[in-house]
Formats: structure tokens, C-alpha cells, sequence
């Protein structure tokens, strides 16, 4: 925890109840966006390398092999999908805690800020 | 492709799009005032998203990606995964923060983080040096498509396009034409979906869904032709393709004329929400951008065309040669070269006025002109403007091995050495002070540059960091020597690390 000597912020060691909560769901989505990469490439390497997977990875699914339709088609969807689920879960924690602070800076256009 | 005449339908037809595209611009200025009333709504946030995207797509999109395809097969997956994946990091980690921040360019966001005129003067000109690499690229593509229009070799198309490009900004900016971003990007995905559709159902595939139709081509082409080449990791290494991945993305949440999206918008959800609806409105053209380049493959097995893995300029057209061989009729391939010339106008248009902002506030006054007043600004910005366009254009007229979108990924590895590494320290780690920045971004450059000049004798530089991809171990290796640098020196000081804390991550006051 930081203290009242030093208010550095730290990714790794965030500062009250609000950071917290944020950072533990932008590491999850961290996992997911990292799993998702490197998992999908393992699957493709194994499919092309393997002789079960050989024959795997000609099978089509809605007429593209399972290898472009894991990297090209599923990955970006994922990508939207996890930025999402992002912004719902952050529209609601900010929206909570925008109600208990006034700290929140309103900047010089005329509409809020958030 | 060789054909020397003038085409004159699809140069009517990029004429009409480009006046098209000034005429709207005139009008949404005169409408922008009471658009900023709705800017929070729902409407806003697909508005933010569709600029987002147009701002995105480049020569190294429209075209380049398909080139890729073509030549590597699997391998340009990376290229889609890594410029859509970079958008997870700019969100999660960057893009409200840098909206909470208040600063309206990259090298202000660093001057003011780190409090050192020096990181902000280094961070100016690393910015205009990703202007102009990026530039190249897209004054590649230009040419290629100006060969094309007026039957030409590549070295006049380079000094006509770099013409136009000039008086197409000087013109939008005298008559004082806002840029119209979702027409734009309406343009954009029309001129590079329809002919898609057309040529999937000439060849008698799924074309209501071309970007999943063109798998019957790859089928085809192994089947009929024996062409093995898009099967994953035929030509390249998985490691190369995590190392091009990964360097794309680090790139992509550092490139400072994306970062720039995020300065501006109405309010933080609404810079969040844009950039999801951006995402989508990106993800729906690299969908479909490797069908390009296997239905380019497959028309020229189906015309007896030999292909040359050597010939890039010809792989770098494969979205027009694939128009063309599939027999479309003039005026589509004149809206795919319409579409392209837009994507690579406006980036090009948009870097250089950043570069030119980028020298004139931050890199002038500081060591050319100290007093100099807010005219010399203006004439600096507009001088520089113009020396900038000349840099890109000579670049472009020199010999390379390189693909546009390779080009392209070279200004994401030292955006990504560099300003990823300022950024998500400078949001993310309050300790991280000038002498780290400073550090850690020079050595980002000589990271990106010394393959370059190295490469050759030290071929292990060449080996770690290869010129496309150097970001994958070179970003990491930079936030390390921030983070040394930083930990041996002093902290910064408190007030910016109480704002850092209080208005940035909304941290409660000890």
C-alpha cells in the first residue's frame, strides 16, 4: 500500500477500493486477450504439425479451414467481445463510484465528463 | 497491369470521391457546432468509433495487408491480429487515462508526465520520424495507384502522387473543409466490400459473406493447383509470428496519431465505446482483407499468370489485380482504387499535419527559435509541412525490399519501442521519471535503428530484433531500462504524482 509519504501509483500495488477493482478486471481481460493468442497460434502449430492434426486442420467450418477461422474470423470477434465486457463492467463501477466522489475533475467542454 | 493509357472512368470516379469528400467537409463544418450537443449519445460513440477507423485504415490496410496474403499466406495473420489486438491495450490500459490527462498530443502527454522539456522535445521527434516512415508507406501505395490511373511508371506516379497529396491538403485547408470521418469510412468499406462480393460470386462461392466465402478458394487452389504457400507456418516460424504480433500491438496502443483519438473526445465513456465500435468497424475490413489476396492468387492460376514472389509492387496491388483478373467491370476497380487513394490520403494528410504540428510547438521554438512568436509557429508548422512531404516522397522513391504493409510495421516497432513504453509507465507507474523516459526512448530508437546499420556485421541484432517486429523483445527490454533508470535517479515530483494518483486513477487522499 502506498502512504502518506509517497503517492506514487503502481500498477502491482494499487491505491484504495476503486483502483483495485479496476485493475483486477483489466488483469483479467489481460489473461483473456493473452490466452486467447497464444492458445488459438499452439492449437494452429499443432494442427500443422501433427498427423492427427493434419487432418483436422482440413475440415472447414462454413468454408474456411479451422486455422483461418481461429486467427482471422475469432480473434478480432474475441478482441470486441472482451473490450465489451470491459466497458459494461466499467460503466457500472465508475458510475458507482462517480456517485459517492466529487473529486472527479470536469474539464473545460460542457458536457460531463463521464 | 502494364498497360500504358489513362484510365479514364476510375480516374473520374477517385476525382468525384475526392470533391466529394471536400464538398461534405465544407458542410460539416458549418454543422459541427450543433453536432457537439450530441456528442455523449449513442449516435456519438458509433461517430467516434467510425473516425477511429478511418483515421486507422491506411495504404498498409487497403492494400498492403492483401499484398501480404498473397506473398505469405497464414503468415499476414499476424498483421490482423496485431493491429486489431493492439486496441485491448489502448483501451484497458490507456485510453480513459490519456483523456483524464487533458494533454492534446503525444510529446505534450510526455512533457507534462515526466516534467522535462527534453523528454517532450525527444518524444516530438521521435513522432515526426514515425510520420515519416509511416508516410512512405502510404506514398508507396499512392504511386502504385497513380501508375495504374495514368499508365505511368512508378517514378513519375511518385512525384504526381506526393503532388496531389500537397495540393489535396493545401485546397481541404484553404477552403477550410473539416475532415468528414464517417463518410469516410462509409466509403471505405463500400468500395472494399462490394467488389469482394462481386468476385466471389463470379467465381460462384458464398458471396453474401465473402470474408468466410473466400475459404472455398484455398480449397480450390490446393486441390486444382497444388498451392500449399497459406497453410499456417509454411513460409515463417511461430515465433517470427508472435514476434510480428506482439510488435504490431505494442506499436499500435504507442503510434501517436492514434493515441491523439483519445485527447479529444466529449467524455471518458464515450472515448471507451468509441473505441469498441472502432474495433468492429476495423475487424469488419480485416475480415475480409485476406480474401484479397487468396482470390488474387487463385485468378492468376485460373489466367496461367506465373507468379513471382519477387515482384512486390505487383504484390502490393494484388486488390487491383485481382479486380482485374477476375474480370469486373471498370467502374468497381475505379471504387477499390477511389477507396484506396482515400485510406492512404487521409493517413498521409493526417500524419504530416501532426508531424508538422509536432515540430512547430515542440521542436522549434525549443532549439531553432526560442522567442519565436505564434506567426513563426504557424509558418514553421506550414514549411515543415511541405519539407516533410519531400522527405517521404524521396524515401519512397528509393529501391526496397520491403512491402507496404512491412513499412508500415516498421513505424509500429518504434512506436512501439519507444512511445508504448512513455505511455503505460507514465499512466501506470508513478515513480517513472525524465532520466527513465529519456533513457528508455533513446534507447527504443537505437533499439528499432541498429539492425539497419548493424545488422550485417552483428547478425544477431538482426536476429532479436528483426526490422518488422523489433518491439517484441525491444518494448520489454525498454520498460526494464526505464524502470532501472528511473529507481537509480530522483522520483518525480509529488504534485505530478498526486495528480497521477488522484485525478488519473481516482485513488482516495491519504
Amino acid at each position: 500500500m502506498s502512504t502518506q509519504k509517497d503517492p506514487s501509483v503502481c500498477f502491482f500495488r494499487p491505491n484504495g477500493k476503486s483502483m483495485r477493482r479496476e485493475i483486477r478486471v483489466i488483469a483479467l481481460v489481460l489473461a483473456a486477450w493473452l490466452v486467447a493468442i497464444i492458445g488459438s497460434q499452439f492449437a494452429v502449430f499443432l494442427l500443422a504439425h501433427t498427423t492427427q492434426g493434419a487432418s483436422l486442420s482440413r475440415w472447414t467450418f462454413f468454408n474456411l479451414p479451422i486455422p483461418f477461422w481461429l486467427t482471422g474470423q475469432f480473434l478480432p470477434l474475441w478482441f470486441i467481445i472482451i473490450c465489451a465486457v470491459f466497458n459494461i463492467w466499467m460503466d457500472r463501477h465508475a458510475g458507482r463510484d462517480l456517485d459517492g466522489t466529487l473529486r472527479f475533475r470536469v474539464s473545460a467542454d460542457k458536457t460531463r465528463g463521464e | 497491369m502494364g498497360e500504358s493509357t489513362v484510365k479514364l472512368l476510375p480516374l473520374a470516379i477517385v476525382f468525384g470521391l475526392f470533391s466529394l469528400f471536400i464538398i461534405s467537409g465544407l458542410r460539416t463544418r458549418k454543422r459541427q457546432a450543433s453536432e457537439y450537443g450530441f456528442a455523449g449519445g449513442y449516435t456519438g460513440r458509433v461517430g467516434i468509433g467510425a473516425a477511429i477507423a478511418s483515421n486507422w485504415m491506411s495504404a498498409a490496410s487497403f492494400l498492403g495487408l492483401a499484398g501480404m496474403f498473397y506473398l505469405k499466406g497464414y503468415f499476414a495473420m499476424a498483421y490482423v491480429v496485431g493491429w486489431t489486438g493492439g486496441y485491448v491495450l489502448l483501451l484497458v490500459l490507456m485510453a480513459s487515462q490519456i483523456r483524464r490527462f487533458g494533454k492534446y498530443t503525444a510529446p505534450d502527454f510526455v512533457g507534462f508526465r515526466y516534467d522535462s522539456q527534453a523528454a517532450r522535445t525527444l518524444a516530438a521527434f521521435i513522432s515526426v520520424i514515425i510520420a515519416v516512415i509511416y508516410s512512405v508507406a502510404q506514398f508507396r501505395g499512392i504511386a502504385l495507384m497513380v501508375s495504374w490511373l495514368f499508365g505511368i511508371a512508378y517514378t513519375p506516379a511518385v512525384f504526381i502522387g506526393a503532388s496531389l497529396v500537397v495540393s489535396f491538403v493545401v485546397i481541404s485547408g484553404t477552403l477550410g473543409a473539416a475532415r468528414n470521418q464517417k463518410l469516410q469510412y462509409f466509403v471505405l468499406i463500400i468500395t472494399f466490400i462490394l467488389p469482394l462480393m462481386l468476385l466471389t460470386r463470379k467465381l460462384g462461392y458464398f458471396w453474401l459473406l465473402p470474408q468466410f466465402g473466400y475459404g472455398a478458394a484455398i480449397n480450390d487452389l490446393q486441390q486444382q493447383f497444388g498451392f500449399a504457400w497459406s497453410q499456417p507456418f509454411t513460409s515463417e516460424s511461430l515465433l517470427a509470428w508472435f514476434a510480428l504480433c506482439f510488435s504490431l500491438m505494442f506499436g499500435t496502443a504507442g503510434l501517436p496519431h492514434v493515441l491523439s483519438r483519445f485527447y479529444m473526445v466529449p467524455g471518458i465513456r464515450d472515448a471507451r465505446w468509441g473505441v469498441v465500435w472502432g474495433l468492429f468497424f476495423i475487424a469488419l475490413i480485416y475480415w475480409s482483407a485476406p480474401a484479397y489476396g487468396i482470390l488474387a492468387r487463385l485468378f492468376e492460376a485460373k489466367n496461367g499468370i506465373a507468379f513471382d514472389a519477387a515482384n512486390l509492387a505487383s504484390a502490393d496491388t494484388v486488390v487491383l489485380s485481382a479486380a482485374l483478373n477476375g474480370g469486373l467491370p471498370a467502374w468497381v476497380t475505379g471504387l477499390l482504387v477511389a477507396g484506396g487513394m482515400s485510406a492512404a490520403f487521409s493517413t498521409v494528410a493526417g500524419l504530416m499535419l501532426t508531424g508538422s504540428a509536432s515540430f512547430s510547438y515542440d521542436i522549434y521554438p525549443r532549439l531553432i527559435k526560442p522567442k519565436a512568436t505564434e506567426v513563426d509557429k504557424v509558418y514553421a508548422s506550414k514549411g515543415f509541412f511541405l519539407l516533410l512531404a519531400v522527405a517521404a516522397m524521396l524515401l519512397a522513391l528509393q529501391p526496397t525490399r520491403l512491402m507496404i504493409a512491412e513499412i508500415a510495421a516498421m513505424a509500429f516497432a518504434l512506436a512501439g519501442n519507444t512511445i508504448f513504453p512513455a505511455f503505460l509507465l507514465g499512466i501506470w507507474w508513478g515513480r517513472a521519471n525524465a532520466a527513465g523516459v529519456i533513457t528508455g526512448m533513446l534507447a527504443g530508437m537505437a533499439i528499432t535503428f541498429a539492425p539497419f546499420v548493424f545488422g550485417d556485421s552483428i547478425p544477431l541484432l538482426s536476429l532479436l530484433f528483426p526490422i518488422t517486429s523489433s518491439a517484441f523483445l525491444g518494448a520489454p527490454l525498454v520498460i526494464a531500462i526505464m524502470i532501472t533508470v528511473s529507481l537509480l535517479t530522483a522520483p518525480p515530483s509529488v504534485e505530478i504524482r498526486s495528480f497521477l494518483s488522484r485525478n488519473v486513477h481516482d485513488c482516495p487522499e491519504d
